[in-house]
């Protein structure tokens, strides 16, 4: 559900700026402002954040982690709190790529004219996304009802499925037993909406309510060239250095002119995906291998292709006896 | 009658969290200034603080969008809510089993959310430093922190932390190798994600220094009020989990009589006064870390909660 909403939201902006790259928008908050609300609650609900449905099949997971000591086989019991941790680490990064997505492109000011101009898309592609932005919201704060709405699938994968939720006291899920682990996202939607709204209201009776308008702080030295904004590859920059340079062998260099030359000086950052470099490389490679050595097929005389098919007929007819 | 009386310590339990927060804040500097041979502000001073930015009109940047006004609010209840879930004096909260102890590092991960989104939101290279080194720090202690988690409910065989706390306070858990781990993580979660000095310096206006200051820098007024309350409750919110997870003697079990309670009281607020006392003492006694050396520290934590966690895995009694 989130995914198809942050990909009508990417569809949105795309269609109302033109532009595909995230260095060249912001501040669409500002044009956007239906747009932007739906696609952060895509991010809320990717970043597996309470009170959405992100959060509660995370939660679901570990809870299934903590149930695996019980199981028998050793590899499982040794993968299982690996593959938690794992699954930890991903959440976290994927709350940083969000804040990253959601902040470069709709907050900030505009890096372009493009987005500077951008105009709030149409009012079929709007409810399209706000009814699937519902529906992270109904389905985090409901939970039971969807687990038992999917309990006759699991049944069929699995043979198992979990015990029926939608009964429970103030619809609360809770897979195994209550004095286990239960979580109400009902009950943590109303905690938040209720001290936000309560506070608000407080503090804008009781203390002051006043806004004044004025230039950023910005530490005293506000610069306003939109350029001079963290951007995304800056954002990231942090992350890269910390989990990149180990798993994609990301490589900053830093080319700076000597002193008295006036030319710009020059960072280049050099990422590598492991996955291609070992898994997809080898397989083209040896692609190309037999393909270069296939290729003397190609300069056959006609007796010899004739003969070839002939072969080729029996070793698959004498396959085929040998399989049966 | 029962549901009175356990609506009632829940709501007593909201309000001491709130109440104490700025106080616990305020010793915790105190504490640092005498041990600096300062005189240092009044314990009280945060209350001050509060009450004078509450009062003063809140600056926004012309660019400022709804998101950032919104904000403080969002921050300021879902860390109350988390804090308000930590059992002090009491167990058997009446809504501990609304949210356990994952929702509630989920809570904490909301309101970070999107105070990282409204460090973005102006446009200045302050508040996007900010934010981008907070959800650095934050995608490593996350996952350091539910480790954690995970050692403590596979030896409590729940992840309810009014569960946890009466186990942990029984006999029969005794010392434990995984639990000493789980505690050492914690710790240094603890003081990650509340920004004290070997990570960040809550102290600092010094750019290169700052992460969780950068990224508020542009908030003033009511709204950096209720950011600054957040993060107090957090710090209570902390030492609180750590009292009752890992010293949980003293807290009145569900439906004990009024004594018990006074007891819970007491000792709760010994608890955090010596978790206050030596937060400063070790804060003093240590400087600041590189950013890029905060990984290191942090990724220590994650090994050492991800070892406890195996250990329970392989073994039922270490």
């Amino acid at each position: 559900m989130f995914k198809s909403l942050l990909f009508f939201g990417a569809g949105a902006v795309i269609n109302a700026t033109g532009e595909r790259d995230m260095e060249k928008l912001g501040g669409l908050i500002h044009r956007m402002p239906c747009t932007s609300f739906a696609f952060l609650i895509g991010c809320v609900a990717i970043s597996a954040l309470p009170p959405l449905n992100g959060f509660v099949s995370e939660w679901l997971t570990f809870q299934a982690i903590l149930q695996s000591p019980e199981l028998p086989q050793w590899g499982l019991k040794i993968i299982v709190p690996a593959v938690g941790g794992l699954l930890a680490l991903s959440a976290a990064l994927a709350a940083a790529c969000f804040v990253r997505a959601f902040g470069i492109t709709f907050l900030g000011r505009a890096r372009s004219d493009a987005a500077g101009q951008a105009r709030e898309v149409d009012r079929f592609s709007l409810t399209a996304m706000f009814v699937l932005a519902a529906l992270c919201l109904v389905a985090g704060i409901l939970p039971g009802f969807v687990i038992d709405a999917l309990a006759p699938v699991t049944q069929a994968f699995v043979g198992e499925s979990l015990p029926s939720q939608a009964h429970l006291p103030w619809l609360t899920i809770a897979p195994i037993a209550e004095a286990r682990s239960s979580y109400n996202g009902l009950l943590v939607f109303l905690f938040i909406a209720v001290t936000g709204w309560g506070a608000a209201f407080i503090v804008h009776n009781l203390a002051s309510r006043r806004v004044r308008r004025s230039a950023a702080w910005d530490c005293g030295f506000p610069d306003p060239q939109p350029q001079t904004q963290y951007s995304a590859s800056s954002f990231a920059q942090p992350v890269r250095r910390v989990f990149g340079s180990l798993v994609f062998r990301a490589r900053e260099t830093v080319d700076m002119p000597p002193p008295g030359d006036l030319r710009a000086a020059r960072l280049t950052v050099e990422v590598r995906d492991l996955a291609w470099d070992w898994i997809y490389t080898p397989i083209s490679g040896g692609i190309a291998f037999a393909a270069i050595r296939l290729n003397r097929l190609q300069f056959l005389t006609i007796r010899q292709y004739l003969s070839l098919v002939f072969l080729a007929l029996v070793s698959l007819l004498l396959v085929l006896a040998l399989w049966t | 009658m029962d549901l009175i009386r356990a609506l009632l310590i829940q709501g007593l339990q909201m309000a001491v969290v709130l109440l104490l927060a700025p106080l616990l804040t305020g010793f915790v500097r105190k504490v640092k200034a005498r041990l600096t041979r300062r005189q240092g502000a009044s314990v009280i001073q945060p209350y001050r603080d509060l009450i004078r930015l509450l009062r003063k009109e809140a600056v926004l940047a012309d660019n400022a969008s709804w998101l950032f006004r919104v904000v403080p609010y969002l921050v300021f209840a879902s860390t109350w809510v988390a804090a308000a879930l930590v059992p002090t004096f009491g167990g058997g909260l009446l809504f501990s089993w609304t949210a356990d102890l994952i929702a509630i590092i989920a809570l904490l991960g909301f309101g970070r959310f999107f105070l990282a989104l409204a460090g973005m939101d102006i446009g200045t290279s302050f508040g996007g430093i900010g934010s981008s080194r907070e959800m650095m720090i934050a995608s490593l202690a996350e996952p350091a922190m539910l480790l954690t988690v995970f050692s403590l409910a596979l030896v409590a065989g729940s992840t309810q932390l009014s569960t946890v706390a009466a186990l942990m306070s029984s006999p029969e858990v005794g010392l434990r190798v995984s639990l000493g781990m789980a505690l050492v993580a914690l710790i240094m979660v603890a003081i990650a994600e509340n920004a004290r000095i070997p990570v960040d310096n809550p102290a600092t206006h010094l750019e290169l220094t700052m992460v969780h200051e950068a990224m508020v820098l542009e908030y003033s007024g009511r709204h950096l009020a209720m950011i600054e309350f957040a993060s107090s409750l957090k710090l209570v919110l902390y030492l609180s989990l750590i009292g009752c997870i890992f010293i949980p003697w003293g807290i009145a079990a569900p439906g004990a009589g009024l004594a018990d309670y006074l007891i819970g009281a007491v000792g709760y607020v010994a608890k955090i006064g010596v978790g206050a006392v030596l937060l400063a003492v070790f804060e003093t006694s240590i400087a600041k870390m590189r950013v890029f050396r905060v990984p290191d520290f942090l990724g220590a934590a994650l090994m050492l909660g991800l070892l406890g966690t195996l250990l329970l895995f392989v073994s039922r009694s270490l």
